[in-house]
């Protein structure tokens, strides 16, 4: 028999092309693979290793902590605390879903929450990088997270300083906070990574450059778990610059705490620097939580409050300065040389242009009223007239000459200007001519005026140190700024501050006076809806219709020179509700009054 | 069982001297994607220790599967198709869940995967199906055959395990092709499975869509499923011309690789032996195959010649797949490298198909003892002529 028998050839299952057709099928897959192998080792060979050591060296951001940020004194104001971010570095992990499903539940953060942030990082962050995921954690979580993390490799502890601000609400509109970069930020800013913290508000935007320092870098070596073999820096970070603030902390608190339960502003200021010694505004909020990053429901609370407590009501808010506005008119009339000080109009308590009559405060009137008294005892009748006489072109131009209409240029961001009404805003704004009984209006800081307390200081710190319009500074050592100068004689700004200590010794400004300094003053009341010709006391009306009560003030003691302005939102009668504030506040510049110590002692 | 003289003689032995040699490569390869650092070099490798235990029960195998006679598997193929059919359905029930699946039944000191067991019987089965007739396949027989498939490669997915199950079903589909099919079964054939595959897509986990997504696109996910197929390519790729040594692999040693010893042993050997090292496997692999495939076509009879082309192409898509995954040319499914990868149910199965097709290579050269099985089905043909 043969070794192969025919019927064994002839029931061959395949035929013979078919087999060759297998072999060579092989011999090409073989052949393809080869080449495969040609493509990745020798051609791409090259990347390849460089990836291969990319892998396995890691280079890690060093957080730089942000400078402090001081008072006057050196009293530390924003610090850094280190605090613990919960990151991932995708590259390690192994499932990411029940990864994120698990520090939701550690977290209760929800799922789909983290998992957005994973998607949004995808993009910006290499894999092998660390992504912050939950940017702070507290301790209690922390040593859960720590304690099962081994079993959830990718996740990483980092711990970065976060910013602390020690006194909270009560510099929350100067400092503002820290959050972290938006989608913009990131975009303008190629050395800020996702997660990274930066100012978002008060001086902690404005003065951001300076604070935030350069990030540090270290090279990790790793393996594939993310488990650290060996480290080292190879840039040391660079810790941001430290800030000292004109602030006076002490001052700051007394003024916050005096306007407690109120809403409204203070602001006082060096008259021969523009230094900001104290700012204040309230209701404040806590910036301390933005650095941890706000929940829906405290953002939500924040913004429906119906007091507003994120508004800066220093610079943010803008109010009709009232009978304030008064000594901005004087100085207009004086400037003009269309007012001799001595002249006098009579106040019969009302006072009639064309058809219609407009009011004075007091019902009675006051008489024969010349410049002094119609400054010191703020007789809207006297500014009618000079606000008829001077017309709205020369009280306009005037107005923006000492600061009024344009924001201040104060280091803190998102100020308003304020307005100051002119016939072509007028026309643009509302497509109607100026009235003549408009610019009546207008000379008692009511009608379209408006203004914010610290252009109030800014004009009474001119007033008081020479004429000087200085830019408003937060910063201890920066040098004092030059704006301009208000166009008003040496003289004619005399009689002015002189018109303020009379007010102060027996005009509306009476509740300030203390015999151990020289104090001047000007109340504003400032009409927020006309209540017709009965004046009401302030309790008779609802809280969003009462006056805006304002008292811009100055006093000097010795060498000690201080301008106060202080405005209480719906707060009534200026002298009555913002003078016993800042009594107070000079007080605690100049001490007790000393009469009262001698008298204490007899 | 008596054994002739000329059996011993007909021996193939490159086939036999490749198998060792793969072993072997494969062995060192998993010393080195096994072996763990200690403070003072090497310390413990786990698996190549236990894959070497395992290719001494696999050589034990493989020559229990030489000594008796194939032919005798004709008469044993459906019990043994109805033993697999019951320890796969008792998978689920009795089975030990390994990462999530359900494939191994505990068997007290040692687990085994029917699925294993699956492949012999699917191999046997079909050559015995196949080998009733000499001419190409008509639909009755194709469905039947088909069917039969069918049943364990459906246990063996829902385990789940698709990378078997698939093996299972291309093992089928590479003898039906072996054999021929009718034209008008190819015609028809070539336009309904187009249409039918894509609605495979259904049926498929999310997971498993995933990876064929990112197989398309494999920068779109990095770090899910594209993961492996970047890092192999990476091991592989810094491997370079000559590679960098052996348990130098800074990729594998550092751990990036998943799967390093048992789906991606290549990524290893490569990244460590470079581009020469991966030719000399290919050839050792090509040789390998085309050891086996000579077989089958030199095979004494059809039931034999089937028997190799089963094994022939059982180890042919797991060479495809496995590498074609490896090197990011397919997407990645569960398939090891015969030989290279580790695996104790594998390796022992290996050896034993290996054995089987010694088996069919050493008889080719004898009378046939049983002579009425090969000629029931062709006389019934000539009859029929």
């Amino acid at each position: 028999m043969p070794i192969r028998s025919e019927s064994s050839q002839d029931s061959h299952p395949a035929p013979k092309l078919g087999l060759i057709l297998i072999q060579v099928l092989i011999l090409a897959l073989f052949f393809a693979f080869g080449l495969r192998f040609w493509y990745l080792q020798v051609h791409k060979g090259e990347d390849f290793e460089a990836k291969a050591r990319q892998n396995q060296l890691r280079e890690e951001e060093v957080y730089a902590p942000r400078g402090r940020i001081l008072d006057r004194s050196g009293e530390l104001l924003a610090v850094n605390q280190p605090a613990y971010a919960l990151a991932i570095v995708r590259e390690d992990v192994e499932d990411e879903e029940a990864t994120l499903r698990k520090v939701a539940e550690w977290t209760s953060i929800p799922y789909e929450q983290l998992s957005e942030r994973l998607e949004a990082g995808r993009k910006k962050i290499k894999p092998f990088d660390r992504l912050i995921l939950v940017p702070d954690i507290e301790f209690e979580l922390l040593s859960l997270i720590e304690s099962n993390k081994v079993y959830w490799p990718g996740l990483e502890i980092v711990i970065r300083p976060r910013r602390v601000y020690r006194q909270g609400p009560l510099l929350a509109h100067v400092l503002g906070y820290v959050a972290e970069a938006n989608e913009k930020e990131l975009k303008e800013r190629p050395e800020l990574s996702m997660g990274d913290m930066v100012g978002k508000q008060g001086l902690e935007y404005m003065i951001e450059d300076t604070l935030r320092g350069d990030k540090g870098l270290k090279r990790v070596e790793v393996d594939a778990t993310g488990r650290r073999l060996k480290e080292f820096m190879i840039e040391q970070p660079v810790a941001g610059q430290s800030v000292a603030l004109s602030i006076d902390l002490p001052l700051q608190e007394k003024a916050f705490s005096l306007l407690e339960g109120q809403a409204g502003g203070i602001v006082v200021l060096d008259p021969d620097t523009g230094k900001v010694l104290s700012l204040v505004t309230q209701p404040s909020y806590d910036n301390n939580a933005f650095a941890a990053g706000l929940t829906k429901t405290q953002w939500n609370a924040l913004r429906s409050h119906p007091r507003n407590p994120l508004q800066n009501r220093v610079i943010q808010s803008v109010y009709p300065p009232g009978s304030v506005w008064k000594l901005l008119v004087a100085g207009c009339a004086l400037h003009e040389g269309m007012l001799d000080p001595k002249a006098t109009t009579f106040c019969s308590g009302s006072y009639r242009l064309g058809r219609r009559v407009f009011r004075c405060w007091k019902k009675g009137g006051h008489g024969h009223v010349d410049l002094m008294k119609g400054l010191v005892d703020s007789c809207d009748v006297y500014f009618y007239q000079l606000g008829e006489r001077l017309g709205v072109d020369r009280i306009s131009e005037y107005a923006f000459a000492c600061g009024f209409g344009n924001p201040t240029g104060i280091a803190l961001p998102h100020e308003k200007g304020g307005l100051v009404p002119t016939r072509a805003w007028k026309r643009e704004r509302f497509n109607e001519p100026w009235h003549g009984g408009e610019n009546l209006n207008l000379a008692i800081g009511q009608g379209f005026t408006l203004a914010h307390p610290l252009q109030v200081a800014r004009f009474v710190a001119a007033l008081l140190n020479g004429g000087v319009l200085y830019r408003p500074s937060l910063l201890l050592d920066e040098e004092p700024e030059a704006q301009g100068e208000i166009p008003l004689s040496e003289a004619h700004r005399k009689l002015i501050l002189e018109s303020m200590i009379k007010t102060v010794e027996d005009g509306t400004a009476r509740r300030i006076k203390r015999p151990d300094a020289v104090l001047g003053g000007k109340t504003g009341t400032a009409q927020v809806v006309r209540l017709g010709t009965e004046r009401l006391d302030a309790e008779d009306i609802p809280y969003k219709h009462r006056d805006h009560a304002w008292m811009a003030s100055w006093g000097q003691k010795g060498d000690q020179r201080y301008v106060v302005v202080c405005m209480v939102e719906h707060g009534g009668g200026g002298g009555s509700t913002a003078g016993p504030i800042v009594r107070e506040i000079f007080r605690h510049l100049f001490g007790e009054p000393e009469e009262k110590v001698a008298g204490s002692g007899n | 069982m008596s054994i002739d003289r000329r059996v011993i003689k007909y021996l193939n032995w490159p086939l036999l001297g490749l198998t060792v040699a793969l072993f072997v490569v494969g062995a060192v390869n998993l010393y080195s994607a096994s072996a763990v650092r200690l403070e003072d070099g090497i310390a413990l490798a786990p698996y190549f220790e236990k894959q070497l235990v395992w290719g001494l029960v696999g050589l034990a195998g493989m020559v229990v599967f030489m000594l008796f006679d194939y032919t005798r598997f004709h008469a044993l193929a459906w019990p043994l198709f109805f033993l697999t059919l019951l320890l796969l359905a008792a998978v689920p029930v009795f089975g030990s869940t390994v990462y999530g699946a359900k494939r191994w039944l505990d068997l007290g000191p040692f687990s085994f995967q029917p699925s294993e067991v699956a492949k012999i019987t699917i191999l046997v089965v079909g050559a015995r199906l196949l080998s009733r007739k000499p001419e190409k396949l008509g639909w009755g027989e194709f469905l039947f055959i088909v069917f039969v498939g069918m049943l364990p490669a459906a246990l063996v997915v829902i385990q789940p395990d698709l990378g078997s199950s698939l093996n299972l079903l291309l093992l089928l589909a590479g003898i039906i092709l072996y054999r021929g099919l009718k034209g008008r079964v190819l015609k028809v054939l070539a336009i309904i499975v187009p249409a039918v595959l894509p609605l495979g897509w259904f049926f498929l986990h999310d997971y498993q869509k995933r990876r064929i997504l990112t197989f398309l696109d494999p920068t779109n996910d990095p770090l899910g499923a594209g993961y492996h197929i970047i890092q192999s390519q990476i091991a592989i790729g810094s491997g370079r011309l000559w590679g960098k040594g052996f348990l130098q692999g800074t990729q594998s040693q550092l751990r990036f690789l998943p799967e390093k010893h048992t789906d991606f042993a290549v990524a290893v050997f490569g990244e460590e032996w470079g581009f020469v090292g991966c030719l000399l496997l290919l050839s050792l692999f090509a040789m390998f195959l085309m050891s086996i495939f000579s077989t089958a076509r030199d095979a004494r009879d059809r039931f034999g010649s089937f028997l190799a082309a089963g094994v022939f192409f059982y180890f042919f898509w797991q060479i495809l797949i496995n590498m074609g995954m490896v090197l990011g040319l397919m997407p990645v499914v569960g398939i090891p490298l015969p030989f290279m990868s580790y695996g104790g149910s594998t390796t022992l199965v290996n050896f034993c198909l290996i054995g089987l097709v010694q088996n069919v290579s050493m008889r080719r050269h004898t009378f046939r003892h049983n002579r009425s099985l090969q000629f029931r089905g062709e006389a019934a043909y000539a009859s029929k002529k």
